[in-house]
């Protein structure tokens, strides 16, 4: 389920950014939980699922943030392919949004239930995607940090070989201390040494990833 | 020189709660808190753990991380100007595998401008062994906090302040939780369930005299006064910190 989030231009996050967002309703909730972009809308934002099941119309929210790093598209991109292989396709949907006005095709790559995709936008699995390098000129992907392992499978590449293109990974995980302690729970493996989802992520270069 | 443990306001945060150094810029007003105890710091620098790191359950969550941090050279290299302009005394957390550590580590912060004392941790398998010969270690300029098992608090409280200890403080309970997939997570605990554990090893530690810092599912400031009222000479708050980000300390 998505929620539509009302707050001040300021607090919208871009694609990959999130909010810690707490409802004061939660008294015995321990942490407040991270909620990412899908897409806009009046006074604010929709947020890509999942939500508590606490949260009802109405419910209000501390946000604090935005916070981490956003994807970040070079203006050349003609042929951006998109692979959502976490629990939601959402956190991509922004990314869809200025396709026309910047002429960019774009492919998304997911076994997840599809919502209604812009016309621009063609859908197949995963299964295709190492069938697939010669098109996309960048990637944009979302995955759960557990699944950064298969990447190089998916992808049909061997040890030590190198996509095509550049990419950009979002990393979920979660992110206990928001980037306020740099507590460890979000560790992802970077190529000179660990790196933190919550404040170098959750979205990172992949070339910057052991993966 | 030797430092006395002085904390004013009666709370800080708990080690791994706020990063190795009073962030200046990040928005937190720090001289709401009394203290600033640094994130785990190890002779040599540790990794984080593999496997599943995280588990949230009603009331609260596991944490299983290692305590990764760069050792204490790089820690020095990296933190200890801002140590030294911290606006609020430092308490270093100490994580050694034996007292030959404890005493390294300390030796080579006495004398850092900014640091109040250190915090040592020790295994929650410790016995009275264990932890007079880590209080008797770190003994010397800095104060010492001795952070003990908090399930085993009471019995080993009064052996670290009859050893020089200055005070003691609680770590967070470990618990197992199973996860979806069958396996069972082990890790400390965090969150609101934690606080009638905390507040009953604070009643037994000032019961027997021990100086107490409280801790260990505070969220609110009914809870803290709890503590306090139950005899704690300060508290130490930790997830609560994070649920905001730091931002509401408190306001």
């Amino acid at each position: 389920m998505k929620a539509c989030i009302a707050c001040p231009p300021v607090a919208i996050p871009k694609a990959g950014q999130y909010l810690l967002a707490s409802s004061g309703d939660e008294a015995g909730a321990a942490l407040g939980i991270p909620i990412f972009i899908a897409e806009g809308c009046i006074n604010g934002f929709w947020t890509a699922p999942p939500i508590p099941n606490t949260w009802s119309p109405g419910t209000n929210l501390d946000l604090v943030g935005p916070l981490g790093h956003a994807f970040t598209l070079p203006r050349e991109v003609r042929r951006l392919g998109l692979a959502a292989m976490g629990d939601t396709v959402y956190r991509l949907m922004p990314l869809t949004e200025s396709a026309s006005q910047a002429q960019r095709s774009l492919t998304l790559f997911t076994d997840l239930p599809l919502p209604s995709l812009p016309a621009s936008v063609e859908a197949y699995p995963i299964a295709s995607l190492a069938e697939a390098l010669d098109w996309p000129d960048f990637m944009a992907i979302d995955l759960p940090l557990q699944r950064l392992g298969e990447l190089r499978a998916m992808f049909g590449l061997v040890d030590g070989s190198r996509l095509p293109f550049p990419a950009q990974v979002l990393i979920t995980t979660p992110m206990p201390c928001a980037g306020l302690a740099g507590c460890g729970a979000c560790a992802v493996p970077g190529r000179r040494g660990w790196k933190l989802t919550c404040e170098d992520g959750p979205v990172f270069d992949l070339d910057s990833l052991k993966w | 020189m030797k430092h006395d443990l002085t904390i004013t306001p009666l709370f800080m945060n708990a080690a791994g709660c706020l990063g190795f150094s009073p962030d200046l810029h990040s928005g937190v007003e720090w001289t709401r808190l009394g203290a600033f105890v640094t994130n785990p710091v190890s002779l040599e620098p540790r990794s984080p753990a593999h496997g599943q790191r995280f588990h949230a359950y009603p009331g609260g969550f596991l944490l299983h991380t290692g305590y990764p941090n760069p050792g204490l050279t790089q820690a020095l290299r990296r933190h200890v100007n801002h140590w030294r302009r911290s606006p609020i005394p430092v308490i270093v957390h100490l994580l050694g595998r034996n007292p030959v550590e404890v005493e390294k580590m300390v030796r080579r912060l006495e004398g850092v401008e900014g640091i109040m004392g250190v915090e040592v941790g020790v295994t929650s398998q410790a016995g009275l062994v264990q932890v007079v010969s880590f209080t008797q270690a770190a003994l010397g300029e800095l104060a010492v906090i001795m952070r003990l098992p908090l399930e085993r608090a009471a019995e080993l409280g009064q052996a670290a302040v009859q050893a020089g200890a200055s005070a003691v403080s609680l770590a967070p309970p470990r618990g197992a939780y199973p996860a979806v997939n069958g396996e069972i997570i082990q890790g400390r605990m965090y969150g609101p369930s934690v606080l009638p554990l905390a507040l009953k090893a604070v009643q037994e530690l000032t019961r027997l005299g021990v100086p107490t810092i409280g801790g260990g599912g505070v969220y609110s400031h009914q809870d803290m006064d709890a503590m306090i009222a139950e005899g704690a000479l300060a508290v130490q708050l930790d997830s609560v910190l994070w649920r905001y980000a730091g931002i509401k300390l408190f306001t």
